[in-house]
């Protein structure tokens, strides 16, 4: 092991005197290390060792026992010497020194060896890490392989990657090694027994000794002594976060683990945790452009529901648009044509967006579509509307504000229901306006059938004009609201000119007034000749 | 915008600050319905200083409303602006609630 026996040769040349080194590893009794002279009574005979250091008697003759100082246990064994002079003491003297030395050089070496070696499996540790974050996203299928690795380095059978479920508060666990197929349970991040659950709370690493866990829970991730880090994140903005736990245990030497490991797992579990972000930013990011791309659909489809005005010519001339708030909205209309002259005309806001507003206006769609094909009465229409409705307006809260009129143009009729539709007109090519005002509060709100109103239609001569509160309430940049009234202005301008040329005019009034800002509702508007 | 509760001998008062719109209602609502579930059941929503109400908005008051009378409760509505006052009577939402000019009215009036 040592490099002394040439020294121990030279020392005898000169000196007549023999030598010998012992040195012992831990539990095990001393061993001959070196010895100077082959044949001589130091290699066969085996010195007491539990003594003090100093003279003995070998079946040869006097020796010297001297114990030497130094993390290893080892001992310089000198003489017997040709020469009773200079006694054995100066012989001593002058030898320890330099074995001493050369013993603790060669136990520098060795020590070097072991750290090189430990440093080289750590940096391939980290390199074969890198390379497994690099190549997936899927955070499930690394951390598999990230902790066996991990486990293989340090010598740890049982080893698991707890990772925080922000939503039920507990740390869920991602992959496990020797568990021997036991269902892992997650754990609570307030489990006071936890030592996972209180390294993710206190969001430093834990070494703790001993045999098995006192808590149930913890077993399956823990057996004697344990290495538990968080894995840490910190975000751009700074502070550190907490993502979740690394566990190892079971130790195949059974030896502690040791301030280096912590800080090798602990530059492991920063990585980990950066790929948790990274698989995380990713997922949501593919969900949102999922989301974008229903919405588009949603609203494409929602459009396609729009009836075409064109659908109650000749009895009556339309322009009718809905421009959503978001890319689906609850405002809609339709268009009716009931024969013998007859076209019926609704709107409808529903109240609140998105999909749910969405899928009631979709709803309302297709089930007035029936039932104003079975009552020519408006308030019969919007009562049917409302059955057909009532469960779902009731689950969620919603509501629909909705105009519908019957026009009968031979007749010279518009008979009409109006549940809390605050902006339905008829204007004439005189200028003037009549508000046909809400009879009852939205459907949805009280559970009495709507009532029905008629008044006069005269034929080519009035414009029905019906628009949400989308239009009305239309902000500009300091949000400020457009409001009924330049609405009003801007149809009367215009209302001896076509449908479609006062719409587009509305529209251009709306626009101009906004100039870009956000929209906060749907916009609808609807104008009717017959 | 916000929300502030007191109590004025057995009525329970909310003051509504700004606007009543989609993004707050749920805070109105659940801020009343605590106090229903404490056994309050005399309510007072005063809006001298709303600007504005959505159709959301609206919503919560129809449906606060019907929870307060299914407990055996009352709403009463206070100090509407003129606008709020056309939005009532335009949707008829002024036939679902008693609604009373000022504060004071609406106190006398339980």
């Amino acid at each position: 092991m040592t490099d002394l026996v040439e020294v121990l040769r030279a020392f005898t040349s000169a000196t007549g005197c023999d030598a010998a080194l012992w040195t012992r590893e831990s539990a095990a009794p001393p061993m001959l290390d070196s010895v100077s002279r082959d044949g001589s009574v130091l290699s066969t005979w085996t010195p007491p060792f539990d003594g003090p250091s100093g003279r003995l008697d070998s079946p040869a003759g006097p020796v010297i026992v001297q114990a030497i100082p130094g993390p290893r246990r080892a001992w310089l064994v000198v003489g017997p010497c040709t020469r009773p002079d200079p006694p054995l003491e100066v012989f001593v003297k002058f030898l320890l020194p330099v074995v001493t030395h050369s013993l603790q050089a060669s136990l520098e070496v060795e020590h070097a060896a072991t750290e090189l070696a430990e440093r080289y499996e750590e940096i391939n540790l980290l390199y074969t890490i890198s390379e497994i974050l690099g190549r997936t996203v899927s955070l499930e299928a690394a951390a598999g392989l990230i902790l066996k690795e991990i486990s293989e380095t340090v010598g740890a059978r049982r080893a698991s990657i707890l990772v925080h479920d922000p939503e039920r508060d507990v740390l869920q666990p991602v992959t496990s090694l020797g568990v021997g197929g036991v269902t892992v349970p997650a754990i609570p991040i307030g489990d006071e027994c936890s030592v996972s659950a209180q390294v993710f709370r206190e969001r430093r690493a834990i070494i703790v000794e001993g045999a098995a866990s006192p808590c149930p829970q913890e077993q399956p991730y823990r057996r004697g002594t344990m290495l538990s880090v968080p894995i840490m994140w910190t975000p751009p903005a700074g502070g550190m976060q907490p993502l979740g736990v690394v566990n190892l245990s079971d130790r195949a030497t059974k030896q502690p683990f040791t301030a280096g490991d912590q800080k090798l797992i602990t530059a492991i579990a920063t990585q980990i945790g950066s790929a948790i972000q990274n698989a995380r930013l990713v997922r949501e990011s593919l969900t949102q452009q999922r989301l974008v791309h229903e919405m588009e659909l949603a609203h494409d489809l929602q459009m396609r529901l729009l009836p075409r005005a064109e659908i109650v010519a000749p009895d009556a001339i339309v322009a009718a648009r809905v421009v959503p708030a978001e890319s689906v909205g609850g405002d809609f209309y339709n268009l009716f044509r009931l024969g013998a002259g007859r076209t019926g005309v609704m709107i409808a806001d529903v109240s609140s967006h998105g999909y749910r507003a969405a899928l009631i206006m979709a709803l309302a769609m297709s089930a007035t579509a029936i039932h104003a094909q079975t009552s020519n009465d408006p308030g019969e229409v919007l009562n049917a509307l409302l059955a057909s409705l009532t469960e779902e307006l009731e689950s969620t809260e919603m509501f629909i504000s909705a105009f519908y009129g019957v026009i009968d143009r031979e007749k010279g009729t518009l008979r009409y229901a109006n549940t809390g539709h605050p902006h339905a007109y008829i204007i004439t090519n005189e200028g003037t306006m009549r508000r046909l005002a809400a009879l009852d509060p939205p459907l949805g709100m009280v559970d009495e059938p709507p009532a029905a109103r008629t008044v006069r239609w005269t034929r080519t001569n009035d414009l029905l004009v019906l628009f949400t509160d989308g239009v009305s309430d239309a902000r500009d940049h300091q949000d400020v609201r457009l409001g009924e009234q330049r609405i009003i202005d801007v149809i009367l301008a215009h209302r001896k000119e076509p449908p479609t040329a006062i719409l587009d005019q509305v529209i251009a009034t709306v626009d101009a007034h906004t100039a870009g800002a956000v929209r906060r509702d749907d916009l609808t508007i609807v104008l009717v000749r017959s | 915008m916000s929300f502030s509760i007191r109590k004025q001998a057995d009525v329970v008062v909310v003051d509504v600050e700004g606007q009543l719109i989609v993004g707050n209602r749920q805070e109105l609502k659940q801020k009343v319905l605590d106090e229903l579930e404490k056994g309050e059941r005399k309510f007072l929503i005063d809006f001298s200083q709303t600007g504005y109400i959505d159709s959301s908005g609206l919503g919560v008051l129809v449906s606060l409303s019907k929870k307060i009378r299914e407990q055996g409760g009352e709403l009463r509505l206070a100090n509407l602006n003129d606008d709020l006052k056309t939005l009532f009577e335009l949707t008829k939402l002024d036939t679902l609630f008693q609604i009373a000019d000022t504060r004071e009215r609406a106190l006398e009036s339980f």
